[in-house]
Formats: structure tokens, sequence, C-alpha cells
């Protein structure tokens, strides 16, 4: 075998090589000799459009009430879901005229709009928002990688992958508002006459009526959805984001109504009667980085790219010279050598893909045409990503 | 109050789920507690697996066996109000590495420890800044790790241990009030999880040791039944105990513990253990059969510990003999 003959003196083992000149090593990897006859290959063996292989296991921790792992290669992200109730007296905003007004929309929806409720839903959606009924919190400190000091504050990485989650849980109002309340049919006592007297003078009682027999909300659910990232080998984002949805994909609510007499919202503990929440879409993230022949690239000068230059790189690229790759979920040494990072999240409806979030930041190496390109692997991505989720 | 560099809830804060079952009867005659099939000198399994995460010098995953209860709970969920729970926990070691150059000269090993309970480890909400007990179990466990480790080899180094607790044994049965006991008893089953963990991830990350130490915990409980009967309940000495499986338990110790050299490198013993005369051999004091049980509890924790230790050896030796 040729790995037991002694090495000649004055070389480098590759995983040393791979410290010492990182650039040239995944450089050498993604355009060899052609003379060599090797694909062009990354320095982790996958093609530039190839994702990790995914794996996800959900409802595995007790104290949850929706629990997922997802492993992204070396990326282990776990990711809990707590309910807790937060009753509405305890909102000081929130008043007797808002309960009611939302008991009198809501009986509108059922009655006119119940064939678009996925479109446009209830205008109340931005109750979350408002209220901060979601919570996602990512934590980095747990010693998935050697920078992060555990007990320190959470660094600004992982400030920025809980906001972006956040951010994204709002944009894509992937939770229903619907699923978070809980309502109190404030009982009516011989309402049956006074109904019909409130059927002809209906226009004027409106709000009264919303009092006397409509439904009341009494709480919301607040779902707490932490994030650990038990191991980081780049691209946690996108290992975070299917944690969660994984995660909320899991969860259980228990039935809960409120109690008059004890004047506290109550839950079953029944199994049978939980509901788990119905989400919107199935946003699926997809991140990539663009890796630069020139080293120098990340420091020139930001300067709009003028067309001679693009037409070196277009006709180096007709001659097979490659100057730049698109690698899709980048590993930790890649990140690091990058400058240029893209995030596309993407969800398909009746087999269209929607562009949910696109952010590309650090270059200009990728136009237009290109993001359109990384839109299809995003899509294909989808399609992975969901036949895992479904299978957990 | 609020953190700034969190994403806080509500401000007015939120209240966790009260279940209609537990309001009906403080008795709770609706579930029953869960109870221990084990014998008393039976551990649970523990999965312990080395080198699940790359980017840290060394790094262990350990996990308890559900017990018989919570496995039927997750087989054929009923209810939502898990009947106990088994421990998770991941321990990573970073190092050794340079101390900063700020830090006084140390001739030895410089150990930190950290352990941090996940927000969602436990049947309260945990808060995301470490709290006094999570300190407490940080400094357990490196007086546990110090005697442990063979700290001249790397002068001015520093080392860092961090563990995180995904899932956290009960301190007692839900059901019961929450004032029924004094102490909480499962940050002693932690403890001992994050020993043996710790020492498997430092093995893994191949820093010297004396002995790889184990760590155990034994209890003397006092079970309904027994008092039921009449006669006064007869204390019983059992080991790796549940704390969620027992009415009360009256004293607990963990032990680090390194076989080979037949020491003890830490000791925690709670509770009051002078009025349990453990029956027949009067002899043998109670904080005796304590330590004793404990140090059982660890020798069976060693066996799967020195399986995980080969089990990263063989994959390092794998991994060396491919590179060159």
């Amino acid at each position: 075998m040729a790995s037991s003959a002694p090495p000649p003196a004055l070389t480098l083992p590759p995983s040393q090589f791979a410290r010492l000149q990182p650039h040239a090593y995944l450089l050498a990897h993604l355009s060899p000799p052609a003379s060599s006859n090797q694909p062009s290959l990354r320095a982790n063996g996958r093609q530039p459009a190839q994702f990790r292989p995914t794996s996800a296991n959900t409802g595995s921790l007790t104290h949850t009430n929706g629990s997922a792992v997802v492993r992204v290669g070396d990326t282990t992200a776990v990711c809990g879901v707590r309910a807790e109730l937060l009753p509405t007296s305890d909102i000081a905003s929130w008043s007797v005229s808002h309960a009611s007004s939302d008991a009198r929309k809501r009986q509108q929806n059922t009655t006119t709009t119940t064939k678009n409720d996925d479109t446009d839903a209830d205008a109340e959606e931005s109750q979350i928002q408002d209220l901060h009924l979601l919570v996602p919190n990512l934590s980095l400190s747990t010693g998935c990688a050697p920078g992060f000091v555990p007990g320190a504050p959470p660094s600004a990485l992982a400030q920025s992958l809980s906001h972006q989650i956040l951010g994204l849980l709002h944009s894509t109002r992937l939770v229903r508002a619907e699923d978070l309340r809980v309502w109190y049919q404030v009982p009516t006592f011989g309402g049956d006459e006074e109904m019909e007297v409130d059927a002809d003078a209906e226009e004027e009682e409106e709000g009264q009526k919303g009092q006397n027999d409509g439904k009341e909300i009494k709480a919301f659910w607040v779902l707490y959805i932490d994030v650990m990232i038990v191991s980081l080998a780049g691209n946690a984002f996108d290992a975070a984001w299917a944690a969660v949805l994984a995660a909320l994909r899991d969860t259980r609510l228990p039935r809960a109504w409120w109690d008059a007499d004890n004047e506290m919202v109550v839950c079953s503990e029944a199994v049978a009667e939980a509901t788990r929440l119905s989400l919107r879409g199935l946003p699926v993230a997809s991140s990539f980085c663009v890796f630069e022949a020139d080293a120098a690239a990340g420091w020139r000068a930001v300067i709009v790219p003028d067309a001679e230059e693009e037409k070196m790189i277009e006709e180096d690229q007709r001659r097979g010279m490659q100057r730049r790759w698109v690698l899709a979920d980048p590993d930790g040494y890649e990140e690091g050598l990058s400058q240029e990072r893209i995030c596309l999240v993407v969800d398909k409806e009746m087999g269209k893909t929607v562009i949910v979030k696109m952010e590309k930041n650090g270059g200009w190496a990728v136009d237009g045409r290109e993001l359109k390109q990384l839109v299809d692997i995003a899509a294909e991505r989808w399609e992975s990503v969901k036949q895992i989720l479904e299978q957990c | 109050m609020t953190d700034r560099r969190r994403i806080n809830g509500p401000p007015s804060g939120t209240r966790p789920a009260v279940f209609a079952s537990s309001l009906k009867s403080a008795s709770g005659a609706a579930t029953e507690r869960p109870r221990r099939h084990r014998q008393p000198n039976e551990l649970r399994k523990i999965f312990l697996k080395t080198g699940l995460i790359p980017s840290a010098s060394g790094s262990a995953y350990l996990e308890y066996e559900p017990s018989a209860s919570l496995a039927a709970a997750r087989s054929s969920p009923q209810s939502l109000i898990p009947p106990s729970s088994a421990l998770k926990l991941a321990c990573t070691v970073h190092g050794p590495k340079p101390l900063p150059r700020s830090a006084t000269f140390s001739p030895n090993l410089v150990l930190t420890t950290h352990v941090k309970y996940a927000p969602f480890a436990a049947r309260q909400r945990k808060g995301h800044i470490r709290d006094a007990s999570e300190r407490d179990l940080g400094v357990h466990l490196e007086t546990a790790l110090r005697g442990v480790i063979v700290a001249e080899r790397w002068p001015k180094s520093g080392l860092d241990i961090t563990i995180t607790i995904l899932e956290a044994e009960d301190d007692r049965w839900w059901g019961d009030a929450p004032d029924s006991h004094d102490a909480p008893w499962g940050m002693m089953n932690v403890l001992a999880g994050c020993i043996t963990a710790a020492s498997a991830a430092i093995a893994d990350a191949r820093i010297d040791c004396l002995d790889l130490v184990a760590g155990g915990v034994a209890a003397i409980v006092s079970d309904d039944e027994a008092a039921e009967e009449g006669n006064s309940s007869t204390p019983k000495l059992m080991l790796d105990t549940d704390p969620a499986e027992h009415k009360s338990i009256l004293s607990a110790c963990v032990v680090a513990y390194m076989p080979a050299r037949d020491e003890i490198t830490e000791i925690w013993l709670k509770g009051d253990h002078s009025k349990a005369s453990l029956g027949v051999d009067d002899s043998s004091l109670g904080h005796e059969a304590l330590i004793d049980g404990a140090v059982n509890a660890a020798r069976g924790a060693h066996t799967v510990l020195v399986e995980a230790v080969r089990e990263s050896a063989e994959r390092y030796a794998g991994l060396s003999t491919s590179d060159s």
C-alpha cells in the first residue's frame, strides 16, 4: 500500500496543507490540472451544488411540546418548542373593546371567507408580532465550536441568527394566530329571544353583541422556540431553520379552555384532544457561498464591475477555466474562505416555486442570472428536505 | 431585567399550562407515580458515544435509558404530562490551548467547566443565563475532574469543558406537591451523568488521565408500601435512583470514582442518613452504605465508559493510519 511507505522529506499531509494554505488547498481541489482528468470537486468531496446529507428526528425530548434534532453534515441543531399561556388580563394594552372587535371580525371571517382562509387569513394575524407570541432564541455557547466562549452573552452571530429566525417566522406567517388563541364562549342566559331581537338591530348593537354572546379571547399560547446548536460546522442557519420547522410540525398544543370558577385557563392532558399546529407552507432555507480563485478579491475596492472585466471572466469560462464557484451548503472551512453569502428561502405552492426570502451580501460575483439558477437548486433542495421532514 | 441580547417574550411574562387533572384533587388519583421496575442494585442502561462533535477536540453524548413508565408513555401516548424523564446531555472539550496573554502564569493545565441546562430541559422552563445551581454543578464537576487529569503535562494551557443538558432528571414526581421534598435530587443524577460524559470526552480529546473517572448515584429511600402495611418503613438502599419513582428520598450520594486506583475524587452526600438503620447489619453506618452503593453504581457506569473510550481510540487509530 502506498500509505505504508515512509513519506519523502518536506512533504505535508493534506490535513496540514489545508491548514497552512487553505485558499490554495480548496482552489486546487476545485480546479484540478487538466492532465489529471479529475473532476472538479470541493475539498470535502462534494459537487459544488451538492448539499450535505441531512437527517431529522422529532419528538425525542420529554419536556417539550414539540422537538426536533436536525443534522446537516456535521452541524447539529436541537430545537425544542415550549408553549406557555399569556392571559389577556396580563396584556397591558388589551382592552374590552379589543376583545370584542376580535370576536366580531372572527365571526365575519368564518361566515364570509372560509374558502380563502389560506391566502389572506384573518386580519388579526399581526397579533403574533404585536404580542410577541413567538420567541425564538438560538444559542451557540454550547461548546459547538472553539471560538464561542461558554457562559458568555450570546455572540453577534447568535443574535443575528435569532433575529433572522424571528424575521422569517413573521414574514412567512408560518404559524397561524388562530392556533394560538384560547377562546371563551360567554354563556348566554335565555339568549334565544334576545338573539332574535338582536338580528333586527344588529347594525347598531354590534359592539354590544360581541360582548354578550360572542366569543372572547381569554389567553394566547406563547411558543418559546429554543435552538441549541450542539455542533457547528458551517451553515448554522439552514440547520437551525430546518430544526425550527421540524419542531413546529411536531408541536402539539393541549386543548385549553377558560375555567370561569377558577378564573384561569386550564388544559386537558389527553393526547387525543391536543391539536397540532397547522402551518402555512413549508419554507426551506438553502445557503450558498462564493469562492473566488483570486484570493485578494475580498480586499479589492468595492467598485461596480466594468464590462471589460466581466468579459474577461466570461471568456475564461468559455475556455473551461473557472474563476469562481458557487458552493452550496458551505461547511465551516469554506465559509472562512469566501466573502459572498447567499441565503434563499423558498416554498412551493402547487408546483410553483415561491421565493420567501432572498439575502445576498459580501460581494458582487453573483448576478441575476446566477441567482435564477440558485433558485432552481434551492427548489430541488426543497423537495429533498420535504421528504426528510415528512419521514421523521 | 430584560435581556437585550436575546429575544424576549411578552413583557408581562407567561404562565406554564395548568392541567385540569392536577386541579381536581390534591391527591392526584388519576395517574399513579411511576414505579421502579429495576432491582435495587440494577442500573439504567447508558448510551454513551464519543466524537459526535468534530469541531471540538473531544466530545461525548450521554443518554439514560427511559424508565419503563416513560417508555410506555412514549410508545402509546395518553397524557401530555410525561411520567418521568431521562437524562440527555452533550459534552465538549476544547483544548488544551494556550492561555490568553492576560492570564497569570500557571504551571498546570487550567480547567474550566460550564454546565448549562437547555431552556426546555426541565419541567419548569430554565432561563438563558446560568443560575446558581448550574454554577454549583460546574464546580462539582471541576473538582471531580481535577484529580484525574495529569495537569502538569500542559503548563500555561487551558481546557474548556462545556456540558449542555438537553433533558434533565426530575427532582421529584410531578404529582407531588411542590413542597413535599426539600432537595433537588435530580441534580445528583445530572452530576453523575456529567462526570461520566466529561470523562469520555476528555479521553476522546486524548488528554492524559490517571484513570477513567465514572459517576454513580445511590440513595436511601423509604417507599409507600412498607409504611402503609404498618411496620415502620424500612429504608432501602437503591442504586441509580430516578427521583420520580420514589415517594421520599431520605438521603442520596454521588461520587466520582476511579476503579483502577480505587480512589474517589468527588463526593457529595445530601440528606439525613443518620436515622436510616439499614436493617440487619447495623455495623454498616448509613453514610458508608451510601458511599459503597454509589461506588458500585460508578463501577457499572465505568464499564460503559470503557467501551465508549475504546471505540474512540479505534476511530482515532483508523483515522491516523488513513491520514499518513
